[in-house]
């Protein structure tokens, strides 16, 4: 997207005998407009960044946007809390989403590759039982999960959050839309004729061309399984199997004997949520999110 | 069409024998040190587990932390359904009937000869229910009063001793400085209100034989209530949440000069205002009636032994060293904690004052004092999880609305009585 | 309901290698059996289930018997319950076109060739995407609470006291700006990538009869974005009827918001804190039907395409 960016430029085009400029003059208002959106959504951001920096008494004494003078210490005690607890989590949050991602992304590419290449009995009932579940809220999902996970035994386990992770809806149905666009019935075809087989045109062929929406997927289910909180919650109780947003939010929950320790929750957040921006960022030039809204061009 | 409903009605006969047959079955540990889990919160915890892992090299016990009350008690339920709960964990003591109806905690008393002379009648009438014994008291919550001593001199308020002083106090505070309250009424306690109703006389539930009588709109609890509504009308005192952001931001201000509610109060307030160590104080907390000095409970928690322990043995065995040894108590005191047992509120004694009060030479006599003088008993009912949530709910719609704080008790009151029976108990509403 | 193209030419190798999609699937089906049907019809047994006490002691002990449709009684004659969807319904009015509109507006003013400081304010926007929903409520939250607040800090400068965000009726307005928030960026980039799919030679066709840049926007871009608008607004409606996580956040800290603010916060409580996993089994039932109706009448009565073919 960012590359798409300069690519466009619209021609010069002669508009009633006045030579048209290149580049439209900038107008003030629309960039305003556009300038207090972004200053809207790094508020917040800015404020943790800033928050992170007060100690304990700071953080309820001091101007809201006064930077502190407890960032070092704030770090260390929170790499120092229950025994190194933030670094594991951050580990844990990693894992999840990382493991658990690719495993999505490779599970539905598959699948929705099925889905889109092939005409077999059951395609549609399949298909819409996939759409029907994208509708489902996950808390309903949450406590039957949990109660099954503990019949096999799996609840608590590291298991008991990734597997329900892998399968996305959501991943499926991108990835059917994808591969009914990129994946051209014709160059499968030249591959059979060429002796492959199922498998081989599928890696051969199909994943080339379907990498595109397997970053695309693969980030969604990172950011997905990074944020998700609930599952999570109800799964484990281990707090060294926690991800950071249990973690981060048990540090804020902390029962009645205990004062509630924002000071660490927040400059855990601010620690959490930049190594994520940065991912953002750094991938978000290789995403191709028009695919999202790619099965509705018809 | 077709394949679809198959699949469906194969997915549901898997789900149901999978919901008929539950097992909670773990291998047992042959031989070697057996491990026991330990679900706990507050950082008292560590100190205790570490000192029995050092002295009982064959039973090791391993700590999570689970959350606080609310979160724990709620996952305990759901672990136990699931055959997955600990060995051992920390319950509330008014969240432990529950957890008995629920099937949590399990009859230790075969394991417990002599215990219930470490603790007083009223702290082991917590945990003893017809004759069956379903944990180990662990720390209690005497109601007291911690204050900001500081900003009670520079307004010239003196420490009061009757809610009748506690209302003129609170005037007093709200004419030299209308930015600071005397003390926060805070309408989703419902621990707090029940130990203040209790104190006044209250008995909410109370059963006689199988039959269950539910009492919290009594006319004493209305009276309490009554009282509270009064001030935060007259806008006397602030009624909000405590602990949030801007209670704590108030409190650092000095905006907050007091809290009424029991004896750990001062490590929470540390946590919160480490700098203004040195002006915080503890006193016995108000009375109701002149002369008197009986305190309830608010909180303060006993360690059960779970009926999905393989070694309830042990497990009970942990839990009545952690209460009653001397290194236990020891743990727990340096964390601020204190202990249930007359064993280690007599320790207390030779500790030093809690770092919040380090001015308050006789904080540890004080506070034995007030532990000597609490009701008799007190007694829970089966469904206070469900009386805590319609309570905060009615109370905080109350404070918004600004409607009558004796009709949110009696909401609570309804709420309690309909789920219980609701669940099949033999109720007497009040 | 199958393509036309797969079906002209790929007939007879579908014939000869027939078990290929289902290997292809198997992974992805046994998981989505595993973890998505089975736990459904779990909760739909465990909807007709209730606990009872019976026996001997002051406690009893609790049984698991079947109650038929006790649950679902109780759950639609639920004041909590009943409420909470209208709570819902004013958070979604302010939610889901505030989200809609802005996502628009930030996507047709990043199209527009008269802006400046795109990619800046582009990547900007994005940001909260990566801000888990806990943290960003905490965070909201910091800068609600009047004594923490920035904002209030500015107002109480100028002698207009705080704002109170968090309760009356800006409490929705507040909750609702967390999930805009949130939100507003992902749904920014569907909507942009859509518009830099329109043919510049339209809009330059537009532009050469006189269409002014809002023109272009209003009468050209904005009617070829439409089903991108759709798929967004389904999204923000399934996310509303999910509302969860900001106003629990949130609970804490003020007296407005009870815990059965919101339909899935009472089924949270009856599920965890009242210990009735069947009653909670019964309203996540409906809930999760009422979420299918209401989307596919949302589908049907914007464009019935849109999630049929790809």
């Amino acid at each position: 997207m960012a590359a798409l960016d300069t690519a466009t430029t619209p021609a010069p085009a002669p508009v009633r005998g006045r030579p048209h400029p290149r580049r439209p003059r900038a107008k003030v208002l629309p960039t305003a407009v556009l300038l207090l959106g972004a200053l809207y959504c790094l508020v917040p951001v800015a404020w943790v960044l800033v928050a992170s920096t007060k100690s304990r008494g700071e953080l309820f004494s001091t101007f809201t946007f006064a930077p502190g003078t407890g960032l070092l210490e704030n770090l260390r005690d929170l790499f120092a809390y229950g025994d190194g607890a933030f670094p594991l989590w951050a580990a844990n949050s990693l894992v999840f989403a990382g493991v658990g991602a690719v495993l999505s992304t490779l599970v539905s590419t598959a699948f929705g590759y099925a889905l889109a290449k092939y005409d077999f009995p059951g395609r549609n009932a399949i298909f819409y039982a996939v759409l029907g579940g994208v509708l489902l809220p996950g808390i309903t999902l949450a406590i039957p999960q949990y109660l099954l996970m503990t019949k096999i035994g799996l609840a608590g386990t590291y298991w008991s959050v990734l597997l329900p992770s892998i399968i996305s809806p959501f991943g499926i149905y991108l990835s059917r839309v994808y591969a009914g666009a990129a994946v051209p019935d014709e160059t499968m075809e030249a591959a059979r004729i060429d002796g492959a087989g199922e498998w081989r045109t599928f890696t051969a062929i199909g994943l080339p061309m379907l990498l595109p929406g397997m970053v695309t997927v693969f980030m969604l289910q990172f950011v997905g399984i990074w944020n998700n909180f609930l599952l999570p919650f109800v799964m484990l109780s281990d707090e060294r199997h926690y991800p950071l947003t249990v973690g981060l939010y048990t540090l804020l929950a902390k029962g009645s004997g205990e004062p509630a320790l924002y000071s660490l929750a927040i400059v855990g957040a601010a620690v959490s949520i930049v190594p994520l921006i940065a991912l953002l960022l750094l991938l978000q030039r290789f995403w191709r999110v028009d695919l999202v809204s790619g099965g509705l061009k018809g | 069409m077709r394949t679809r409903t198959t699949a469906v009605l194969a997915a549901c006969a898997l789900a149901l024998s999978l919901g008929a047959c539950s097992s909670g079955d773990e291998p047992a540990a042959a031989d070697g040190p057996i491990t026991l889990d330990y679900w706990a919160w507050g950082t008292a915890q560590d100190g205790m587990v570490e000192a029995w892992n050092a002295s009982h090299p064959d039973v090791q016990v391993r700590k999570t932390d689970a959350g606080g009350s609310t979160d724990s008690s709620a996952k305990l339920l759901t672990a136990t359904r699931a055959g997955d709960a600990p060995d051992v964990a920390v319950v509330q003591y008014d969240t432990l009937p529950a957890m008995i109806v629920g099937g949590v905690a399990l009859d230790i008393s075969e394991h417990t000869d002599g215990v219930a002379e470490e603790f007083t009648d009223g702290v082991w009438s917590q945990v003893e229910f017809d004759g069956a014994v379903y944990g180990i008291p662990q720390d209690v919550g005497p109601q007291a009063m911690v204050y900001n001593e500081q900003r009670f001199a520079e307004l010239g308020i003196s420490v009061p001793t009757t809610w009748e002083e506690f209302r003129t106090a609170a005037e007093q505070v709200r004419a030299k400085d209308p930015e600071s309250t005397l003390a926060t009424f805070a309408p989703g306690e419902f621990g707090a209100f029940a130990a203040m109703a209790q104190q006044a006389g209250s008995q909410w539930w109370t059963v006689d034989g199988d039959t269950w009588t539910v009492d919290i709109d009594d006319e004493t609890s209305r009276e309490v209530a009554a009282y509270w509504e009064d001030l935060v009308d007259r806008g006397v005192i602030d009624a909000e949440p405590l602990l949030t952001p801007e209670w704590n931001a108030k409190l650092a201000a000095g905006k907050v000069l007091s809290w009424p509610s029991a004896l750990w109060a001062n490590g929470v307030i540390n946590g919160v205002v480490p700098e203004q160590a040195g002006q915080w104080a503890l006193a016995p907390f108000p009375q109701w009636e002149p002369g008197n000095s009986a305190v309830s409970f608010q909180g303060g928690s006993a360690v059960v032994v779970t009926t999905s322990s393989e070694h309830p043995e042990e497990a009970a065995e942990f839990a009545k060293w952690i209460n009653t040894s001397p290194e236990g108590s020891a743990a727990q005191i340096s964390a601020g904690q204190y202990p249930a047992s007359l064993s280690g509120q007599e320790l207390t004694l030779q500790s030093e004052p809690p770092v919040q009060s380090p001015q308050q030479e006789d904080y540890w006599e004080v506070a034995q004092r007030i532990a000597g003088e609490t009701v008799p008993e007190v007694s829970w009912g089966p469904n206070v999880n469900v009386a805590n949530s319609a309570f905060q709910d009615a109370f905080n719609e109350a404070v918004t609305e600004g409607t009558s704080f004796t009709d949110a008790l009696a909401a609570t009151q309804e709420a309690v009585v309909a789920d219980m029976e609701k669940s099949g108990f033999t109720v007497d509403a009040g | 309901m199958a393509t036309a193209r797969p079906v002209a030419a790929a007939a007879p190798v579908r014939r000869r290698r027939s078990l290929a999609p289902y290997l292809f699937m198997s992974p992805g089906l046994v998981l989505f059996v595993a973890f998505l049907l089975v736990p459904m019809c779990y909760a739909l047994w465990l909807s007709l289930r209730g606990f009872r006490v019976s026996g001997p002691g002051p406690f009893g002990v609790r049984e698991e018997t079947f109650v038929g449709l006790d649950n679902y009684v109780a759950a639609v004659t639920s004041r909590d319950f009943l409420e909470g969807f209208g709570r819902l319904a004013v958070y979604g009015l302010i939610a889901v076109p505030l989200t809609l509109g802005l996502a628009l507006l930030f996507a047709l003013l990043l199209d527009a060739t008269t802006t400046r400081a795109k990619r800046f304010s582009r990547t900007a926007i994005f940001v909260p995407y990566a801000v888990p929903g806990v943290i960003a409520s905490l965070l909201w939250g910091f800068l609600y609470l009047p004594t923490t607040s920035p904002f209030s800090d500015v107002t109480q400068a100028l002698g207009l006291g705080t704002i109170p965000f968090l309760s009356g009726t800006s409490l929705y307005g507040s909750v609702a700006n967390i999930a805009i928030w949130g939100g507003v960026g992902f749904n920014m980039i569907i909507i942009y990538t859509s518009l830099r799919g329109i043919p510049v030679e339209i809009q330059e066709a537009a532009r050469i009869d006189g269409a002014s840049e809002l023109q272009v926007a209003l009468r050209v871009k904005v009617p070829l974005v439409v089903p991108a608008l759709v798929l967004t607004g389904l999204f923000a409606l399934i996310g509303t009827l999910q509302v969860y996580g900001e106003p629990t956040t949130l609970q804490p800290m003020t007296t407005s918001i009870s815990q059965t603010w919101v339909p899935l916060m009472t089924i949270y409580r009856d599920a965890f804190t009242r210990d009735d996993l069947p009653l909670a089994a019964a309203a996540s039932v409906l809930l999760a039907v009422g979420t299918l109706v209401v989307s596919v009448l949302l589908l049907r009565t914007t464009q019935r395409r849109a999630f049929g073919e790809g």
